[in-house]
């Protein structure tokens, strides 16, 4: 690459990195000749800017609203900084973000639950967009290959479920399941119960319905119910579907 | 007689196609509308299952599928990104593409992905880096590369070639299609204020295997390329005057932001099929 050339990448990546006024100044120093009207030139910082910031508000809209607009536009000026865009699909920008909320809590002054439902909306994506496809026919019942288990001091499941009718969620721990439906295509979700662990530990393990009833003392109809239930949501494949 | 860039690769007309975007996943592989074929932005594809491979395989088994990608970054100061391109290699594949397209521009810098098409100095420097980019892509993928011209609001600094020589000098040396967007060149008249349709002579129309209309936004000082309308009068008469000149050529209606419906994106293409044919009876 010709030395001009690399000069104009190194001073374009300076500004992009960090696009403002001061920025912008220092982009036409670099290039004393240069008459593109400034106004024209700053598109493209808005625009480089304003992708990161369109992605979040699709990936987490809930966290969003929980935080408030103006720590909710820190968070996102912030994280833009950190130039989290390094994978060619622009979602893929998001999977730090929890992280980083979670490292602000306390500085920022976010809601103690931020975290948790910052690390749920990026499995909603994670899952819904998972590689792991569903395979058309299975031969024994078999855990969806996009399940994801997350552990969480808050009843992140119940509070995404009102959809804005429970202002904050409950305090106390959850293991919450997400996966998506083989058919549907969209993400599931539910607290792990009794039922949802138990049929998945049949999944994992290969036990039949009648092993669990002699096992456990369950009615084997409750157990083949929720197995019926549970391969219906799609949490576990099942081969007579 | 010029023989042409599709003629030279067996590249057929197809018709006009539309984007399958987000919100058409579930009803675009199944619409009774006239379509010719479906484009699709790889980056969507690539690296996400679930619902955009459902939607792909249902699409590729009614029609031709083009990818046309926004990431190959074939001007910027990055290396290749070789998992992208092998990604993009294998997709090609998969749906049997019969030429895929990106950009002339930037889109990386210092492994930073800007999700946009930033512009290039139209410099002989650039010319010279951007020419062995192609030619590894083309020879990575294995199937014919369209380049398009694309929009810019300012131009960059140490220009010395007009826009039409750069485009001109980078196709011609590296070997590659033109995928000429009428919009882009409406908007980029416009907004730098030169003769559309002078500009469109310059180029080596020849080499123009794909053509994309599109709307765009008007705002007091700029025109942005936001792919957010119907597709204006003047850019229809622009795309006449091209299509007077390539003869039929395979043709996108380009509509990614503020969609109504799928149906009026069709409706924009039914207007499209109609230009084509109309030109292929003049
Ligand atoms: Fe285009």
């Amino acid at each position: 690459m010709k030395p001009s050339l690399k000069h104009f990448f190194d001073s374009m990546g300076t500004y992009l990195a960090r696009p403002g006024g001061e920025s912008l100044e220092e982009l036409y120093t670099a290039h004393p000749e240069w008459r593109a009207p400034s106004s024209r030139v700053s598109l493209y910082g808005d625009f480089v800017r304003g992708h990161v910031r369109s992605a979040l508000e699709k990936l987490f809209p809930m966290l969003r609203g929980a935080v408030g607009a103006e720590a909710w536009n820190a968070l996102v000026e912030d994280y833009t900084l950190t130039r989290p865009a390094r994978h060619h699909e622009v979602n893929h920008m998001g999977e730090g973000f929890p992280a980083f909320v979670a490292d602000g809590v306390s500085s920022r002054g976010l809601p103690p639950h931020a975290p948790a439902l910052a690390r749920f909306e990026w499995s909603d994506f994670a899952v819904f967009s998972s590689q792991a496809e569903s395979p058309e026919r299975v031969e024994r019942l078999t855990p969806n290959p996009t399940l994801l288990v997350l552990e969480q001091p808050y009843r992140i499941c119940a509070y995404v479920r009102a959809k804005g009718a429970v202002v904050v969620p409950q305090a106390g721990d959850e293991l919450a399941l997400l996966w998506r439906h083989p058919a549907h295509l969209v993400t599931y979700y539910q607290e792990a119960t009794p039922h949802a662990l138990l049929v998945l530990k049949m999944a994992v393990e290969g036990l039949s319905a009648s092993d669990v009833a002699v096992a456990t003392g369950m009615p084997e109809a409750d157990i083949l119910g929720a197995v019926a239930r549970l391969s219906r949501d799609g949490l576990v494949l099942s081969p007579d579907a | 007689m010029v023989v042409t860039y599709a003629r030279r690769h067996g590249l057929q007309p197809l018709g006009v196609g539309i984007g399958l975007r987000r919100s058409f996943y579930e009803e675009l592989p199944r619409t009774e509308r006239a379509l010719d074929w479906v484009e699709i932005i790889p980056e969507n594809f690539l690296s996400l299952g679930g619902r955009p491979q459902r939607a792909l395989d249902a699409c590729r088994e009614r029609w031709p599928v083009l990818p046309h990608g926004v990431g190959l970054d074939i001007g910027g100061p990055d290396a290749l990104d070789v998992d992208y391109v092998t990604g993009l290699a294998a997709l090609v594949k998969r749906v049997d593409a019969p030429f895929f397209s990106d950009h002339l521009c930037y889109s990386r810098l210092g492994g930073v992905y800007l999700h946009d098409l930033l512009p290039l100095p139209f410099t002989e420097a650039v010319v010279e880096h951007v020419v062995p980019r192609v030619r590894e892509v083309v020879a990575r993928v294995g199937r014919p590369f369209l380049l398009e011209n694309p929009s810019y609001y300012a131009n960059m600094p140490g220009g010395t070639l007009s826009e039409a020589d750069f485009l001109r000098h980078v196709v011609e040396e590296a070997d590659c299609g033109l995928l000429l967007d009428v919009n882009n060149v409406y908007v980029n008249a416009r907004n730098h204020g030169y003769d559309a349709r002078a500009f469109m002579d310059a180029l080596p129309l020849e080499r123009v295997a794909q053509i994309h209309l599109a709307g765009h936004t008007i705002y007091p000082d700029v025109i942005i390329d936001t792919h957010g309308d119907r597709v204006c009068d003047d850019v229809w008469s622009l795309y006449r005057y091209v299509l007077d000149r390539t003869g039929p050529v395979s043709t996108l209606i380009e509509w990614d932001q503020d969609i109504p419906s799928m149906e009026a994106v069709l409706d924009e293409a039914d207007l499209a099929r109609a230009a084509l044919r109309e030109g292929a009876g003049r």
